[in-house]
């Protein structure tokens, strides 16, 4: 826990966390944490990353490539994508997102297996 | 008053929900077998589960976090994703036992082929799944489990000597490995950690706050404790029908035999329509409990009350589970066998799920006042040694004892 209650710790606390669009809709996790700015800049929160894309980054060396191969190698707008940190509209038991997951991207996976599913009955 | 009615209703398919194939399988052989000497491992798994629960619903009331939530973030994804794999297996192993439990249940009671009863038990399952409200089937499968009580009536009936009763609730060593073997079941049957995965996902899905903790805490408490009893009247009764006529129970029908020798077919009737609805019941647990955990770990949207057009992966996950649970059963294994697989390598599997529910619930980071207090950290580290115990004495004892056969 940090001794400062204003800050947060980066990796304990949102690494990881669920995210949740604006409509309240589960939508993917923050599966990576991207920063911006080069050598000798000052680094800058930048992006969410989410998706199963990004995870064989995160394996033991050895098992990256064939994570990759069933993960996704991390094609971005597909098995990655990119939320802007500024999009986060506030950090709680989840990630809330200002804007509808289906506008960042998100939550694609879902959505065209819905489309699908809303043809049986009861759906 | 509402409240009450519905804790009470809740308790009743607690008690109906506890007992699975697991109870089944591993209590009455332990009772045929060791007598009333394994109920410890009863009362053990018992005050296990009952931690294990009530920390999972208290962060999941506190900081809206379900179980594999809880594993993602303090696991990491590597150990997370172990874990995942893990359970998804085990599940499914599971699954699989509990509707070859149903199927051999059903051909008991209609005398048709076990195969075409594999077909019917799975089928009744998805389409009950699919088409009942979730608090209807909660029901149907809770209040109809309770015929399973004529195995505690049975037990009473069949006037053990108590007092040697309440000498098996005092922890023994017999010396031998198939006592540690069937030890290790019995416990690992008690906690079935798919209960707790479903147990704190449906609350989340109730949106649990902190005023419902102490529902949380009674719940599991009396629910839990009560299943145990019964869980224990299986032994209780095997121990007087099996244990003198040196039969060992390894077939599904046996164990009712138990409730007829008490009260003739009535009894029979009771004790196998009781075990169809409470394995039923569990097979329905267990599938969501496969969904919820691979959709919280992959961050899709999830939940029964759901549509399914709003859930779809989530409504895929539990349907594939029982079209695999079903290639299983139907390959011919021996649901029997099967459950043996599930409950020990349950037992293996479970400290990597209770570790990281243990360390957010103790983290005032999340759960702020309702951190667990001095006497939950000394339980909960308790149950973790123990646990960590159990898992790893569970496969060494398993190939020492052939699988309980030795």
């Amino acid at each position: 826990m940090s001794d400062f209650p204003d800050l947060m710790d980066l990796a304990y606390r949102i690494l990881d966390d669920q995210l949740v669009d604006v409509d309240g809709r589960r939508c993917g996790r923050a599966d990576d944490i991207e920063f911006e700015g080069g050598l000798g800049d000052p680094p800058r929160l930048y992006a969410i990353i989410s998706g199963s894309g990004s995870w064989h980054r995160r394996f033991p060396r050895r098992l990256r490539g064939i994570g990759a191969r069933v993960f996704g190698n991390g094609v971005s707008g597909a098995d990655v994508i990119r939320v802007p940190w500024n999009q986060i509209d506030e950090i709680g038991a989840v990630l809330k997102l200002k804007a509808k997951a289906r506008e960042l991207g998100l939550g694609q996976g879902d959505y065209r297996e819905g489309v699908r599913v809303a043809h049986w009955p009861k759906s | 008053m509402k409240k009450v009615l519905g804790l009470a209703l809740g308790i009743l398919a607690a008690i109906g929900g506890f007992v699975d194939i697991g109870e089944l399988v591993f209590n009455v052989q332990a009772g045929a077998s060791f007598r009333y000497s394994l109920l410890w491992a009863v009362v053990l798994g018992v005050i296990a589960i009952i931690v294990f629960a009530e920390m999972s619903g208290r962060v999941a009331a506190v900081s809206g976090r379900p179980v594999f939530d809880v594993v993602r973030m303090r696991m990491g994804l590597n150990v997370g994703l172990v874990t995942l794999a893990a359970s998804l297996l085990i599940n499914l192993i599971t699954l699989a036992a509990e509707v070859g439990g149903a199927a051999l249940v059903l051909q008991l009671l209609l005398n048709f082929k076990v195969g075409t009863m594999i077909l019917l038990a799975a089928i009744a399952l998805v389409l009950i799944v699919y088409f009942v409200p979730f608090d209807g089937i909660e029901r149907i499968f809770g209040y109809m489990g309770c015929a399973l009580l004529i195995f505690l009536v049975a037990a009473i009936h069949l006037k053990p000597d108590w007092h040697q009763v309440a000498r098996g609730l005092v922890p023994s060593w017999s010396g031998s490995w198939l006592y540690a073997y069937f030890a290790v079941g019995v416990i690992g049957s008690a906690i079935a950690p798919y209960e707790v995965y479903f147990y704190s996902s449906g609350a989340i899905e109730d949106r649990w706050t902190v005023k419902d903790l102490n529902f949380n805490r009674v719940n599991v408490t009396l629910g839990f404790v009560l299943g145990g009893i019964l869980s224990a009247a299986l032994i209780i009764v095997s121990a007087e029908v099996f244990a003198p006529l040196h039969v060992s129970p390894g077939y599904l029908g046996t164990t009712a035999l138990g409730a007829e020798q008490a009260y003739g077919a009535i009894g029979l009737l009771l004790a196998l329509l009781g075990m169809l609805f409470a394995v039923g019941g569990a097979a329905v647990e267990c599938a969501f409990s496969g969904a919820y955990s691979l959709a919280q770990f992959a961050g899709w949207e999830w939940g029964k009350y759901r549509r399914k057009r709003d859930a779809p992966r989530f409504t895929l996950t539990w349907m594939i589970f029982f079209a695999l649970a079903f290639v299983i059963v139907e390959s011919g294994v021996d649901p029997v066998q099967l459950t043996e697989y599930a409950v020990i390598f349950s037992a293996v599997a479970l400290p990597l799920t209770y570790l990281p529910v243990l360390l957010i619930a103790r983290d005032p980071t999340y759960m702020g006042e309702h951190v667990n207090g001095i006497v939950g950290n000394v339980l909960g580290w308790t149950f973790f040694v123990i646990l960590l115990g159990v898992s790893l004495a569970a496969i060494p004892l398993m190939v020492i004892t052939h699988g309980g056969a030795s």
